[in-house]
């Protein structure tokens, strides 16, 4: 129940600071901030995959209504979803998952979030990038975007990761 | 019937993806060039609302700067009110002036929300159809023009901006007198290019790009930017040119929504030519 709560706050925080503050970050060179998919990962490993992509979706079209895009996030962030199972699979320790551990740094390691997280972030941004352009005419724009896209919202996701969401506890 | 529960049940997930997929590309890729319906847009009233709040907040930050801007332009219109002229013939009597009717009216309107890097960049302005706002007509600001309205709501509208891929603006170069047309290639928010300018024609650089009247959107002579380089467009015989933008668009607060008075009567007009000339009608 707590942690349900704590699921909910944390979808709506990642809302307002997607959309008041990391969408109104412009640095140019294509670099956008994306930090939904963060969301997205560190939900429970044995979450519904129904749930998990209404989710997913239901934040991306929210995102969309504020910022005009009327589809497009929606659309990158369920297939950032969809692969999610998928990509935890590819790196699943021998033993499988355990789950009262959670898809985190702290349980996980820094080695299998940069893999996981990493590779579908990668792959999420290549497909928002191709989707907002509509062509292949500027590819060269687009993996610039994705690459400088990358490296920041990794970044980004990290510093959200570690100091907002893994409190060190008080006693 | 078994294998065919069994197949569904095995790719289900995979179903409902494409499913919520359907629900999200077709709208995503109708919007840009039929704006539908204005609920999940900003010009929504929620999303409205909370930007109108956002643009209030951080509004104050560049109060100073458009403050200069808007007194810089109060200057240059109050050269030419009539009570500041010098009366040369004193004799005169007030004229009711025919030969000039009113063609176009301007309704003031703020950027409540605006983006400049992404592919296509709408603004929201905070005026909407109460204000007599409608879809299609031409927003410009002191220093350039901005866009062309894409969808309203009572209260609020969302401008497709000139930084978005289809905007097509009707532009001339002036002193060349050539037209073409304005197009955004997603990279720089400063700079666009032309496209349909033929290249047997001389392009002087620097040269003041400037709006045509065509469709009625924008009066003629608005300042759009000013040519930075050009060169051959391959395999082709035009010129691509790339202009500098006057405006700065990640700037911008405040815009005009420009009301052709007379669009109505000439719209009726064109309705009018027969759209299938090639059939002689007797």
């Amino acid at each position: 129940m707590n942690a349900l709560i704590t699921y909910f706050f944390r979808f709506f925080l990642f809302l307002i600071l997607q959309i008041f503050i990391f969408n109104q970050l412009e640095l140019g060179f294509g670099i956008y901030f994306l930090i939904c998919p963060l969301f997205v990962m560190l939900l429970p490993f044995e979450i519904n995959v129904y749930l998990m992509l209404s989710i997913a979706f239901l934040m991306g079209g929210i995102i969309d209504v504020f910022s005009n895009t009327y589809g497009l996030h929606a659309s990158a962030l369920l297939f950032f979803a969809y692969l999610r199972p998928f990509v935890f699979k590819l790196f699943s320790p021998r033993e499988g998952y355990d789950s009262l551990k959670k898809p985190s740094v702290k349980d996980q390691g820094h080695l299998w979030f940069f893999s996981t997280f990493g590779l579908l972030l990668i792959i999420y941004l290549l497909y928002f990038f191709i989707l907002e352009a509509f062509s292949l005419e500027g590819l060269f724009l687009i993996l610039q975007k994705t690459i400088l896209s990358f490296i920041l919202t990794y970044l980004l996701s990290l510093f959200l990761h570690i100091f907002l969401i893994i409190r060190p506890k008080k006693i | 019937m078994q294998t065919f529960i069994a197949f569904f049940k095995r790719f289900s997930i995979f179903f409902f993806f494409v499913l919520l997929q359907i629900l999200a590309l077709p709208t995503y890729l109708q919007y840009s060039s039929f704006p539908k319906s204005q609920y999940l847009t900003s010009a929504s009233s929620i999303s409205g609302n909370m930007y109108s709040w956002k643009a209030k907040l951080t509004g104050y930050f560049s109060l100073e700067e458009n403050n200069k801007l808007l007194k810089v332009e109060n200057a240059m219109l109050r050269k030419k009110i009539s009570s500041d002229l010098y009366q040369v013939n004193r004799n005169t009597y007030k004229i009711v002036d025919t030969s000039f009717e009113q063609q176009y009216e301007y309704i003031p309107a703020c950027i409540i929300n605006s983006t400049v890097t992404k592919r296509n960049n709408y603004f929201t302005l905070d005026c909407g159809s109460l204000q007599g706002v409608v879809q299609g007509m031409g927003v410009f600001s002191p220093n350039g023009i901005i866009g062309i309205v894409h969808n309203t709501s009572s209260h609020y509208s969302v401008v497709k901006s000139l930084l978005t891929q289809n905007i097509n603006i009707d532009v001339e170069i002036e002193g060349a007198g050539l037209f073409g047309f304005l197009k955004w290639n997603g990279k720089s928010p400063l700079k666009g290019t032309i496209t349909g300018v033929s290249n047997d024609a001389k392009i002087k650089k620097g040269a003041r790009v400037v709006t045509r009247e065509t469709l009625g959107l924008f009066p003629r002579g608005l300042l759009v930017g000013y040519v930075e380089s050009f060169s051959v467009l391959e395999g082709k015989p035009l010129w691509d040119i790339t202009i500098k933008f006057n405006e700065n668009y990640s700037r911008v607060k405040d815009v005009y929504v420009i009301k052709n008075l007379l669009l109505p009567e000439r719209k009726i007009l064109e309705q009018k030519v027969p759209n299938t000339p090639d059939k002689p009608s007797l």
